[in-house]
């Protein structure tokens, strides 16, 4: 098992790099580099290329590129070319704002979705079953920004019930400790920072949830079909297993290697992807960063997030290797 | 495990449904912005976002007053110039001091100047773009329109100039030209203005936090020279990106104000009790430019039809939450707006009559591009390729243009109806529609437009067309026209100069060198418990005379 964990994270290595490169080769080919968004208007021709040049945009690529992973080596991210904000210190805060957002919404899709997928594998064809198959339809199709707004309408204006901006009410403060907010309330005890916390995750994170909730409870379902045709099961069964015993003891421990695949890949892509949810709900992660920082051509915050965001794919998905081994020890020696 | 997660999950449920206990808060104004502002420093950044927070805390010598472009006394209380206006002299106001204690003076206005003027500084970092410094003092060290500055005692600081200046008060009054602590300054070197360092000014707020994508927050300073008019104690910038979140946010009560509104928006407000608008007065002018490398555009009969074919006041009554149709570039706000030229016609009827003169009498769809010489001047007499006509629309909301594709649709259907077929493009974003711009690569007819920096008309209309001897936006070369705003920006008095961007005006009109089409309000939105707040034409605000009940 060790020399499969220390192979699998070696492979990882390439896959960083080319990433590297690519993204960097991309953001610089795009026409209309930051100098240009920086000026707007007022850009002349003078203007703009003075300004190239302080910014090190009339160096050779290879030369940026060296230049900028050599920085990365010593542990500089660099700054943002809009504000000159250093970028280590943003990815710190904004960063455990998306995990924070993408982990409540993938528990909430796990403990929804599951569920569901058993109930309508086992009773296929019933009105749970049909109402399943297509809620999740639904929901895999729903724009994001269309089912974000509506609920924000709802709970926040129409009823009042819930805040829709940012992660927490202007005059609330919690300590930051790991930069989850409602760990970090807990940890420091402030009970009413939690609530705030609390109240602020739920619309986005209900709203970031369906589409994992509907994949999800999709696998689930045609795994356990699988499974439950088994003849192992047919033996349970005939052993006289309860039937609760045969479902969740049998059937869905084998049925689970999809589903882990599949709840790691969500997690990648939740983390990568929030990007229209952080934008309706004024959550300050990565995803709108990342977006933000594209439009505005900041080369070095493009390249810094991205290289987070791959780093974390390539990491879950050696998570979701190593959890497949684990559970099914004949891939380890293929 | 699951049990435990269970009784949290409730007790949480509970406790969201009870609430928790409000403390007593300071008179708090919330407002609602788009997006970050860049950075906290002034010289460094042109962005609203930015200026809003700063205009806050943080003063110029001079200011703008109010509901207008006039300049008062601010952190000057008299600017006195010599004859030929080469030498400005600024009596600074006493016993002011900057929000960390330390004192201004007319140590600190050199200072702040020094660091923005001289590159060699320690201070004038290679990775800050002091933009508004080399765009309105012509650039740096030797070329800098500032030569020196002078400390004639404590409270009086001389600037001497390299020629006549005339907007220097407007210049002054310039949110980028706000003081700074020099201590702070030093003390923070690269990191001043960014989130965790924020402003040391002397203005009325200090800064608090910033914690960004999500607000900033500033507190009333009890060190102030000046009054207070209003009662808010605290003021916090909330970033809500999303249009339609920012609108909800206002109607939840979560913000007390946002600028801009959709017409949609402006019905629902006007139908609400709790909701209200003002608008701000335009400084700004919305314009369909020609590139001048299409031959055809330098035939004025041509450009003469296209102009009669447009319905601006269409465009203004569907695009616009409020809007005038533009008769000249100047926007009548401004001096040096002519009220003489005719407002643009309407009139299909006479632009095909007018096509048919110019040799197109069924329109066209296919235009020559002219090749460039060496100077990158249009080579009028060679020979060109035929391209379809393209119009391109602006990617991105601005003021003065609130849809620029709906606004190129309109603008193409009343084209075709006189014969002229484009062909609608974007472009791609906001940046490369700017670096196409500026390098002559829209080759069409084109979206832009323009807002005034300092109310000075030579910040207008000279800055488009008064470079006689270089290449111009779209190729544009109308020498008179160049000549009168150059004239009239060497010109010291503004008695003299008045006229002559009236006539420069007239002439862009007459001639329809580039297609004027609208100057916009734009409005601001507030819930029914704020008061008092005056939209300034340069969007300079002040919350110092707001009311929050």
């Amino acid at each position: 098992m060790t020399r499969y964990i220390i192979r699998r994270i070696f492979e990882t290595l390439p896959v960083l790099i080319g990433a590297s490169i690519v993204v960097f080769l991309l953001v610089h080919l795009i026409p209309g580099g930051p100098e240009v968004v920086l000026l707007g208007e007022r850009g002349s021709e003078t203007n703009v290329a003075e300004l190239r040049a302080r910014l090190g945009l009339d160096r050779p690529l290879y030369e940026q590129y060296l230049i900028y992973v050599g920085n990365i080596l010593r542990g500089d991210l660099g700054r943002s070319v809009a504000g000159n904000i250093p970028i280590a210190d943003e990815l710190r805060q904004r960063f455990p704002a998306t995990v924070e957002l993408s982990l409540v919404a993938l528990t909430i899709a796990v403990v929804v979705g599951v569920p569901l997928g058993i109930i309508s594998s086992v009773q296929r064809g019933s009105w749970i079953d049909t109402g399943t198959m297509l809620g999740s339809l639904v929901g895999v199709s729903m724009p994001i920004f269309w089912l974000g707004l509506l609920l924000l309408w709802i709970f926040g204006v129409a009823l009042g019930w819930l805040p829709f901006i940012g992660r927490l009410s202007p005059n609330v403060e919690i300590q930051t400790v790991t930069g989850l907010h409602m760990v970090d309330a807990v940890f420091t005890g402030n009970w009413s920072g939690l609530v705030d916390a609390f109240k602020h995750l739920i619309l986005p994170s209900v709203t970031l949830s369906t589409i994992p909730i509907a994949i999800i409870a999709r696998i689930t379902r045609s795994a356990m079909l699988e499974v439950l045709h088994m003849d192992y099961i047919r033996t349970a069964r005939a052993k006289g297993l309860r039937e609760r015993t045969v479902i969740l003891g049998h059937a869905l421990r084998n049925a689970m290697l999809p589903v882990v695949t599949v709840i790691g890949l969500q997690l990648g892509s939740l983390l990568a992807g929030a990007v229209l949810t952080e934008t309706i709900f004024s959550w300050p992660g990565i995803g709108r960063w990342l977006f933000n920082s594209i439009q505005g051509r900041d080369y070095a915050i493009v390249q810094s997030v991205t290289l987070v965001i791959t780093f974390i794919f390539v990491v879950v998905n050696l998570i979701v290797d190593l959890s497949y081994a684990w559970l099914n020890p004949r891939i380890r020696y293929e | 495990m699951a049990k435990k997660l269970g009784v949290l999950l409730a007790v949480l449920l509970v406790l969201t449904l009870v609430g928790p206990l409000q403390a007593q808060e300071p008179v708090t104004f919330i407002w609602g912005a788009y997006t970050n502002p860049v950075q906290l420093y002034s010289a460094v950044v042109t962005d609203g976002v930015s200026f809003f927070v700063l205009e806050q805390g943080c003063e110029s010598l001079l200011a703008f007053d109010g509901a207008t472009t006039n300049v008062i006394p601010s952190l000057a209380t008299e600017l006195t110039a010599n004859e030929d206006l080469t030498v400005w002299t600024a009596k600074l106001r006493e016993g002011v001091t900057f929000h960390d204690g330390t004192p201004f003076n007319a140590e600190a206005v050199a200072f702040n100047f020094n660091v923005w003027r001289l590159t060699d500084h320690p201070l004038h970092f290679d990775s800050q773009v002091y933009e508004y410094y080399e765009y309105m003092f012509d650039g740096f060290d030797d070329a800098s329109l500032i030569q020196s500055i002078d400390i004639v005692d404590e409270y009086t600081v001389r600037f001497n100039l390299s020629r006549p200046y005339v907007q220097m008060p407007n210049t002054l009054a310039m949110p980028m030209f706000e003081i700074h602590s020099p201590a702070a300054l030093e003390k923070y070197g690269e990191d001043y203005g960014t989130p965790t360092v924020g402003y040391v000014c002397t203005g009325p707020y200090k800064f608090v936090e910033w914690v960004t994508d999500d607000h900033v927050t500033q507190d009333l300073w009890d060190g102030y020279w000046g009054e207070i008019e209003g009662n808010v104690e605290r003021i916090i910038q909330r970033v809500i990106p999303d249009n339609a979140a920012r609108f909800a946010a206002l109607q939840a009560g979560a913000i007390h104000g946002k600028e801009n509104a959709t017409p949609e928006e402006i019905a629902l407000i006007e139908a609400s009790d709790d909701l209200y608008y003002i608008l701000r007065p335009s400084l700004n002018v919305f314009y369909l430019a020609f590139n001048y490398r299409i031959k055809e555009f330098h035939d004025p009969l041509v450009r003469q039809a296209i102009s009669l074919a447009l319905n601006r006041q269409a465009y203004v009554d569907a695009f616009y939450v409020a809007a005038e149709v533009a008769n000249t570039f100047l926007p009548p706000l401004m001096w040096g707006y002519n009220p003489d030229v005719p407002m643009p016609e309407y009139n299909p009827d006479k632009a095909v009559e007018l096509l048919a003169q110019a040799g197109f009498p069924n329109g066209f769809s296919e235009v020559t591009v002219l090749p460039l010489d060496d100077a990158g001047n249009v080579m009028l007499d060679a020979e060109g390729e035929k391209i379809p006509l393209t119009l391109f629309w602006m990617p991105v909301t601005r003021p003065y243009n609130p849809d620029g594709e709906g606004i190129g649709q309109a603008m193409a259907a009343d084209l075709a109806a006189i014969g002229i077929n484009v062909q609608l493009e974007n472009a791609g974003d906001w940046a490369t529609y700017l670096a196409r711009r500026r390098t002559g690569d829209l080759i069409g007819l084109y979206q832009l437009g323009w807002t005034g920096d300092n109310g000075d008309p030579d910040n207008f209309s000279g800055y488009f067309f008064k470079n006689c001897n270089q290449p111009q936006e779209g190729y544009f070369n109308f020498p008179e026209i160049c000549e009168t705003l150059l004239q009239a920006g060497s010109l010291v008095n503004q008695a003299d100069r008045e006229p002559l961007y009236q006539q420069a005006d007239a002439m862009l009109a007459e001639t329809v060198g580039r297609i004027t089409i609208a100057h916009s309000q734009v409005p601001l939105v507030f819930r029914s418990n704020v008061s008092g707040y005056i939209a300034n034409p340069l969007g300079t605000e002040l919350i110092r005379f707001v009311t929050v009940e």
